[in-house]
């Protein structure tokens, strides 16, 4: 009886402090060596502390990034519902899968879906039939908002991110006419406009970041990305 | 063989079949999305001259759908894996997946809620079910119960330790309450179902990541192989505990008819969970498997149905009878059908069109995409940024790398002196072996580009040599070229690596024997005689 009751004690701890440890390794608490940044490590895409690139862009209707985080349970069905193939599974550590990077404080993202607008932007359901999103109406722990799949609905309850223009490379600003993003984006116009020599304006305001200018720049690297800011939406 | 040991063995095959039926639909769920995805493109031409298993397994949906007027519903009706599906367009998710976002969100999903209550309905009348008639991993692991038996056969003991089955009641609690106080969900990431889903998502959508999951499993597989049979099932499982929690005071669950058991424990070591029937087929731990019942020889083991509080033994003492078991058991399939019907109830969300701008696809995979991979550093208040197209360099054509500059803290782009790039080759022994000497490239629009060709699959640095604030920093980016290392070899390695340990271990325990008896023959006195 006493025997039994200590090995359930020792047993339990045990369980206990692996899981602890195992937990705390595989969520990020502790550094898993990739993440000191000194020169010789410098090429690993996740090394790089930028602190406004660690939220990968995430699909329309998703919480702010802690809420969505503590939400999302990784069963990949926004990722099969895209119509588009725009979200995928983050793969913590590729450096290809939407920004995120490896090691510290990233491994919480693995598996979670994510948007690389320079691969597939979010295209906003367009032409697929259904009066929702279909990232939103596939997730099943509210993680993804429902969205209507209407101008006023997206326009007020989707927020990515915000495309931001660097005019070192913008082929407009640097002596040569384009205009690509300004027709990939949706709200024309409004999120965006077209000033002397097709110069490319960004309105972050009307802005949702869904990444298809991101997507159409015909400069690589491109210069025009869109920044996360964690606000969710 | 009696009536009723036919019968059940007939049961274990429709576990059996049950199984494989769940993963069969996952696999076709998958499927059924990347053909929605070839639909939503316009594609469809392109399923006909597709090759290999994608182009066979797409066209057999096509000719599943193509004729329907409107699959879309079809399409979007279903959804998902084990870890949370929709079926008929009915939301269907594992307890633990509802339980952890609550813990971790510290806030209620209703549409969840409600996705978690069949799972918990079923648990609650028919057992832990979930385990033995459902979970896709679980039959990984009886495979590995198999692997076992093969070991054996090759006279490697595998081995025996055993663990305490109440850890994986500490294991979910502890699990839950580190998702509670971290706010991020633990066992989405390592939950062999979920994980099982993602992997069967994987292989079906071919960029998408699997070493992640692979290493999961294989771990746990290993571990039931060589070191304690069934040990996650037994031993681990949050989920299992969390059924075997709501399914305690279960409705359906496997009876001994006290008065025909001889005790000869035949039953015992058929048990996939290690249990003994006789004596455990009424506690939390059983997970209704049946596999007990056809292994009695004198039918002392059935299924029944009764209320939890009844007293089973009074309902026994009336049915006597081989026939009446048999009706009992029967009851109890029927019942456990009827609460997978109730999963699979086809509702019919509504739709509505609703057609907004043009959109922009392109997903093939040889679309000329731009490659999205890209190589950061900072030195400085410079940020670089690598980039090479293709982004993985075809060995023995030329790549285009780009290197871009730009100060940070000014916002504007690097104009100090030209920079310098150099290629090399890494070595596993000795030098690494330079491709491209050092090369002076000035900006062209803000950016220093160099062609080189990479002749062999192997890794490269790309050394770029940059003035940063008077002084030369050499900022060094490391890129592959080609495939230098193909998933297979790594399974080849770990298979191997398991290989070895087993073949150690028996080597060691073969030596220590032989140690033994040859200090028993010598007769030591403080060592143990052997038997």
């Amino acid at each position: 009886m006493d025997t039994e009751r200590r090995q359930f004690f020792r047993n339990a701890t045990a369980t206990a402090v692996t899981t602890v440890v195992g937990a705390g390794v595989s969520l990020g608490l502790w550094p898993t060596g990739s993440d000191q940044n000194d020169g010789s490590d410098a090429a690993h895409a996740g090394s790089v502390d930028s602190s406004d690139g660690t939220i990968p862009l995430r699909p329309p209707g998703a919480l702010a990034e802690d809420e969505f985080l503590a939400r999302c349970i990784r069963c990949l069905r926004c990722v099969e519902s895209c119509p588009n193939q725009a979200i995928v599974p983050l793969e913590v550590g590729s450096g290809n899968r939407g920004g995120g990077g490896s090691g510290g404080g990233q491994s919480v993202r693995d598996a979670t879906p994510v948007i690389q607008a320079r691969r597939q932007a979010c295209m906003l359901c367009a032409g697929i039939e259904g009066d929702t999103l279909k990232c939103g109406q596939a997730c099943p722990s509210g993680a993804l908002q429902v969205i209507r799949k209407d101008r006023d609905s997206i326009k007020s309850n989707v927020m990515m991110g915000t495309a931001v223009i660097d005019e070192a490379l913008c082929y407009s600003y640097n002596n040569w006419s384009c205009g690509a993003c300004y027709r990939a984006c949706p709200f024309g116009g409004e999120a965006m406009t077209l000033g002397l020599w097709e110069r490319p304006t960004v309105h972050p305001e009307a802005c949702i970041g869904c990444g298809l200018c991101e997507r159409a720049c015909i400069r690589y690297p491109q210069a025009i990305r869109v920044r996360t800011g964690g606000g969710g939406g | 063989m009696t009536r009723h040991q036919a019968l059940h063995h007939g049961v274990q095959w429709m576990r059996h079949g049950l199984r494989l039926a769940v993963i069969v639909l996952m696999v076709g769920i998958a499927y059924l999305s990347l053909y929605g995805h070839y639909r939503s493109a316009r594609a469809m031409d392109d399923l006909t001259d597709m090759t290999g298993v994608q182009g066979t397994a797409l066209r057999a949906v096509d000719s599943l759908l193509g004729d329907v007027e409107n699959p879309q519903p079809i399409l979007d009706g279903f959804k998902g894996t084990v870890w949370s599906m929709r079926v008929f367009g009915f939301d269907v998710t594992d307890p633990l997946a509802g339980a952890e976002p609550i813990a971790a969100s510290r806030a209620i999903h209703l549409p969840l809620v409600w996705s978690v209550s069949v799972p918990i309905l079923m648990t609650v009348i028919l057992g832990r079910v979930f385990c033995s008639w459902v979970c896709p991993a679980g039959l990984l692991f009886e495979l590995c119960d198999k692997l076992r038996r093969l070991l054996r056969f090759a006279e490697i003991q595998p081995g025996e330790v055993k663990f305490s089955y109440r850890n994986k009641y500490v294991f979910l609690v502890v699990g839950l309450v580190i998702a509670f106080v971290l706010g991020v969900p633990f066992f989405s990431r390592i939950y062999p179902p979920a994980v099982t889903g993602r992997l069967i998502h994987a292989l079906v959508f071919p960029p998408a990541p699997i070493a992640g999951s692979i290493v999961i499993l294989l771990v746990i597989v290993f571990f039931e192989v060589a070191v304690s049979p069934r040990w996650w099932c037994r031993t681990m499982c949050p989920g299992g505990a969390l059924y075997g929690v709501l399914g305690w005071k279960r409705v359906v669950r496997v009876r001994l008819e006290a008065s025909r058991c001889t005790g000869c424990r035949d039953c015992e070591p058929v048990c996939p969970l290690g249990l003994y029937p006789v004596r455990d087929s009424a506690g939390i731990e059983c997970d209704n498997c049946g596999r007990c019942l056809p292994s009695c020889p004198d039918d002392a083991l059935l299924y029944s149905v009764g209320l939890p509080g009844r007293k089973a033994r009074h309902h026994v003492k009336k049915t006597t009878e081989n026939a009446r078991h048999g009706s009992s058991s029967i009851a109890a399939i029927l019942l456990f059908l009827v609460g997978l019907g109730a999963v699979l109830v086809p509702v019919r969300p509504a739709y509505a069109h609703h057609i907004l701008g043009l959109p922009h696809y392109s997903y093939k995979d040889n679309y000329p995409q731009v490659p999205t991979l890209e190589y950061p550093a900072t030195s400085g208040p410079y940020e670089i940024l690598m980039t090479c197209y293709p982004g993985i360099p075809i060995p023995g054509e030329a790549a285009n790398i780009a290197f871009y500059i730009k100060d940070k803290v000014a916002d504007q782009p690097y104009d100090g002196p030209p920079v310098s790039v150099r290629v090399l080759q890494t070595a596993t022994f000795g030098q690494n072996q330079e491709i491209v000497p050092a090369t002076e490239i000035s900006a062209f629009d803000n950016l220093y580009k160099l062609s080189a060709v990479f002749d062999t699959d192997g890794e490269y640095i790309v050394e770029l040599s940059v003035q940063v604030e008077g002084r030369t920093e050499v900022i060094p980016f490391r890129m592959i070229a080609g495939d230098p290392s193909a998933t297979p070899s790594i399974l080849a390695a770990i298979g191997g690596g398991m290989i070895v340990f087993l073949v150690a271990v028996r080597a060691v325990k073969i030596k220590r024997e032989r140690h033994r008896l040859h200090s028993v023959a010598h007769g030591d006195a403080h060592l143990e005689p052997s038997v």
